[in-house]
């Protein structure tokens, strides 16, 4: 492959226009809870530092001790970290510090002790930074840590497969490196024949080489080996999996990701805060609300802005209609893969799920990349006829979810198809790192609206469903139940839908209105510095997590101070769930395979990144 | 002049066919009513196009609202498109719904070249039309049309299932306006395949297609051993009124730099 150097396209702001203290480092935490007291305690010397900031514990700690800190972290009977939530990583060569160039950020979270702990783990320079690896205590660190080495630079020393994971293997550089551009569109036009790149452009096509096929480790030519994907009807999109066959018996599977992998961290870096909002539609389309909800919750908690209460309030009608809306379509096409009645269920499901759509479209034009939320509240208030039309809907919906039990629950065959399959222990489901329906198939107790309330979810009774079988159905009737519940929450926060503002009224933040542009001098200046500069974020860091439809949607940003995020990083529910996909798999047919991709309820968009 | 029904719509029938009907075609007087004379273009674009099945082929957000559109309120059965075809040898439209990355080209390419032909490809969104969204990220290619001919494009990031469907009757309009005399497929010989890019850091310039050509067909004829027996697959020469363009376009640059500013 020919090294043909992406043309830089400065988005930064003329330096001499930045205030002089940007970029700056994010501040160290400060106090301490009886946590990180006990870190400290146990680890002395190797803890940096330790204590909170922004409301969250963190500790940092030296790279030779990040194994026996999680060790303790997990089995310690007063902390009990039983997951490892998120891996991601700092590179901080364009922030004014000069030694410890990468940190390593882990999420751990005690499930029975409702505790949430960032670990931040400064590595040494060197040509191959390297971290320890955690995936002898939390075996779900594999993914995230595959996906730091690919997109990062870092090494993890003892990782069980140290792959690429989303970019291709001869990849020439790791995309999320400051010094890496962002991309850069081809110019054609300013090119002559005259330029060197128009020499070697072109020659990167080139015939597909028919290579000796390469095998994923773990796997042997002594079985079959079966191809599904990227392009397959029932892989949800562009998955490709890897599967090994023993007669028709699965023995394992390597799933290939990144065929529509975006790239949208890097692009969020390359963006102002608020323009970030419409990209995080794109990540999981069918969540669209619920992403917008998650970018815009990390990001006020960097600001410490106030949310009004009617905001609020109709952050959570759009986001539990849109669990909705995306548990209908992983029902439809869950169906449509596995069970007889496919397509008219698909075709009932559209149905209401079209209505849901009809609401959103109502409040912001759009279907699906609706866009709707704001940092500081929401982008216009609902229409009039949205109250009318959102009560038709409670009425028919309960209903609707009845029908659609009584086609499938009792059904021989789709009882048939997912009883037994995918099974998944509770110990298995937290080692690793699932969330969402996956965990609580599993007979974990959790949600995130319950147990970390967010957006008022505190004021709302409504249950979380449970079930403990941890098999496919088990995570079917979860999902069922889900959306019923989700109907409450709708129904009580129509009833208490307060008046007043729908965004917040600081004008640092949000645009001030229209009218008031004609009339006062400060709000054309206001409106003007927000639409070309953008707000200024504090310096810090912050990890967000909410329960979207899949499970924890968390998005963890550092902020050096200046309009854009520093760090962007996504944890997305699918990708960490789609790794049980070769637990799920192993020993059952080729067609449960089908069976577990849906019940996962996979979104490529943000497995994919 | 006749007063039922029946002998009116015989006698209008009549008429329509006798603008037609040469004196050598003798139609029989039972079979005047129920004949009607067209010519094959239309009857077979008519055919074509009633009954075009799209590649069942999902890629981003876009492939959800195909899906709304291909159930229940959309309903895509309304054009005889409801049967979408997982494989691509059974399939006509090809309908690229959403963002094409670096890594999934190839897949796409080589999807397309086994679709037989007549083959139709239409580009839904901005990602697949021009990179939309991500174009300025390292992974995402800036159009599809790039690498395979496209037909019709859709716009809108994700189009509605109303803009899909504007943009299907507009393709149907395409396929009506097509002659059998006059079509590629079928001309003589077998259809050159398009080639499968490979994964760069960068995307080609559509300008290079000669050069890429020579270049990917020389690659094949060295490696695959039938291809390079049949010799079809030969390296192509730049002709020589090419060279001489590029030579005078050099000429003038070269020029253009030795002039002051």
């Amino acid at each position: 492959m020919l090294d043909v150097a992406p043309r830089v396209r400065k988005y930064e702001i003329l330096p001499s226009l930045q205030p002089p203290g940007i970029p700056a480092v994010a501040p160290l935490p400060t106090g301490e809870s009886e946590d990180t007291r006990r870190i400290a305690e146990r680890f002395g010397e190797a803890v940096l530092a330790a204590g909170l900031h922004h409301g969250q514990q963190v500790v940092y700690i030296k790279p030779e001790q990040l194994v026996a800190l999680a060790e303790f972290a997990k089995t310690d009977p007063h902390l009990r970290y039983e997951t490892l939530i998120d891996v991601s990583a700092v590179d901080r060569s364009e922030l004014p510090v000069s030694d410890h160039r990468f940190h390593t950020v882990y999420q751990l979270r005690s499930y029975s002790r409702k505790q949430h702990l960032m670990i931040v783990c400064p590595l040494e320079d060197g040509d191959e930074p390297t971290a320890p690896s955690l995936t002898g205590v939390y075996s779900g660190a594999n993914w995230p840590e595959r996906e730091v080495w690919d997109l990062m630079g870092i090494r993890f020393a003892g990782h069980p497969d140290p792959r690429r994971i989303l970019m291709p293997e001869n990849w020439p550089n790791h995309p999320l490196q400051k010094q890496v551009p962002l991309g850069g569109e081809e110019v054609p036009f300013t090119l002559t024949w005259e330029d060197p790149e128009f020499e070697s452009l072109g020659k990167q096509i080139l015939e597909a080489k028919s290579a000796p096929p390469k095998l994923p480790p773990g796997m042997s030519l002594e079985n079959m080996i079966i191809n599904l994907g990227p392009h397959h009807p029932s892989t949800h999109g562009v998955l490709r999996l890897v599967v090994e066959l023993d007669g028709e018996t699965v023995v394992n599977v390597d799933a290939d990701l990144g065929y529509l992998h975006s790239g949208f961290e890097k692009t969020g870096e390359n963006k102002r805060y608020k323009d970030f909002v419409y990209y995080t539609d794109r990540m999981d389309y069918l969540t669209a609300m619920s992403n917008n909800l998650g970018y815009c919750l990390a990001v006020e908690k960097l600001l410490g802005v106030e949310i009004p209460p009617r905001a609020q309030v109709l952050r959570v009608i759009m986001a539990e209609l849109q669990r909705i809306a995306s548990h209908l379509f992983w029902l439809s096409t869950h169906v449509l893969d596995v069970s007889g009645t496919g397509m008219s269920l698909l075709m009932y499901a559209t149905r209401e799920r079209e209505r849901i759509l009809d609401l959103f479209e109502m409040v912001c034009g759009a279907r699906l990349t609706v866009g709707y939320m704001r940092i500081g509240g929401v982008s216009r208030d609902i229409p009039p006829a949205f109250l009318p039309h959102l009560e038709e809907f409670l009425k028919i919906m309960p209903e609707q979810i009845d029908d659609y039990e009584r086609m499938l629950t009792h059904g021989p065959l789709w009882s048939e198809r997912l009883i037994g399959i995918g099974k998944i222990t509770r110990e298995e489901a937290l080692d690793m790192g699932l969330t969402g329906p996956m965990l609580r198939g599993s007979g974990v107790d959790w949600d995130l609206r319950r147990d970390a309330p967010y957006s008022g979810y505190e004021n709302y009774d409504f249950k979380v469903p449970v079930a403990n079988e941890g098999d496919c159905y088990a995570r079917y009737l979860v999902r069922m139940e889900e959306m019923r519940q989700s109907l409450r929450i709708i129904r009580q926060a129509v009833d208490n839908l307060p008046d007043g503002p729908y965004r917040a009224e600081d004008r640092k933040i949000t645009p001030p209105p229209r009218a008031e542009l004609d009339i006062s001098m400060e709000a054309l200046i206001h409106h003007f510095k927000l639409m070309t500069e953008g707000f200024h974020v504090p310096p810090g860091m912050a990890y967000q997590g909410i329960e979207s439809s899949k499970g924890e949607l968390g998005f963890f940003i550092y902020s050096d101070g200046s309009a854009r995020p520093y760090r962007l990083h996504v944890r997305g529910p699918s990708f960490n769930n789609l790794y049980a996909i070769s637990k799920m798999s192993k020993g059952h047919m080729l067609s449960d395979v089908i069976t577990n991709i849906g019940s996962i309820d996979i979104v490529l968009g943000e497995v994919d990144r | 002049m006749t007063t039922t029904p029946v002998a009116q719509f015989s006698e209008l029938k009549r008429e329509q066919l006798n603008r037609y009907l040469h004196d050598r075609i003798q139609v029989p007087e039972e079979l005047q009513a129920n004949v009607m004379v067209t010519t094959l273009d239309k009857i077979y674009n008519w055919s074509r196009k009633s009954s075009m099945w799209p590649l069942l082929f999902g890629l981003a957000c876009c492939a959800i609202e195909m899906i709304a559109t291909a159930a229940s309120r959309y309903d895509l059965a309304r054009f005889g498109m409801e049967v979408m075809r997982p494989s691509p040898r059974q399939s006509d439209l090809m309908i690229v719904s959403g963002t094409v990355t670096k890594k999934m080209v190839p897949a796409i390419v080589r999807i397309y070249n086994q679709m037989a032909e007549p083959r139709y490809v239409l580009s839904m969104g901005a990602c697949a039309t021009g990179g939309g969204p991500f174009k300025e990220g390292y992974t995402v290619v800036s159009g599809i049309d790039k690498y395979i001919p496209v037909d019709v494009y859709v716009p809108g990031c994700p189009p509605t299932p109303e803009a899909l469907l504007y943009g299907l009757i507009k393709l149907h309009e395409k396929v009506e306006r097509q002659s059998i005399t006059t079509v590629p497929w079928y001309r003589k010989g077998a259809s050159e395949a398009v080639p499968v890019p490979v994964l760069g850091p960068d995307i080609f310039d559509p300008r290079k297609v000669q050069v890429i050509k020579e270049y990917t067909l020389g690659a094949a004829a060295a490696t695959r051993g039938a291809a390079a027996a049949t010799g079809r697959l030969q390296p192509q020469p730049i002709p020589e009124d090419v060279k001489a363009r590029i030579r005078a376009a050099q000429a003038k640059y070269r020029a253009m730099k030795k002039q002051p500013a």
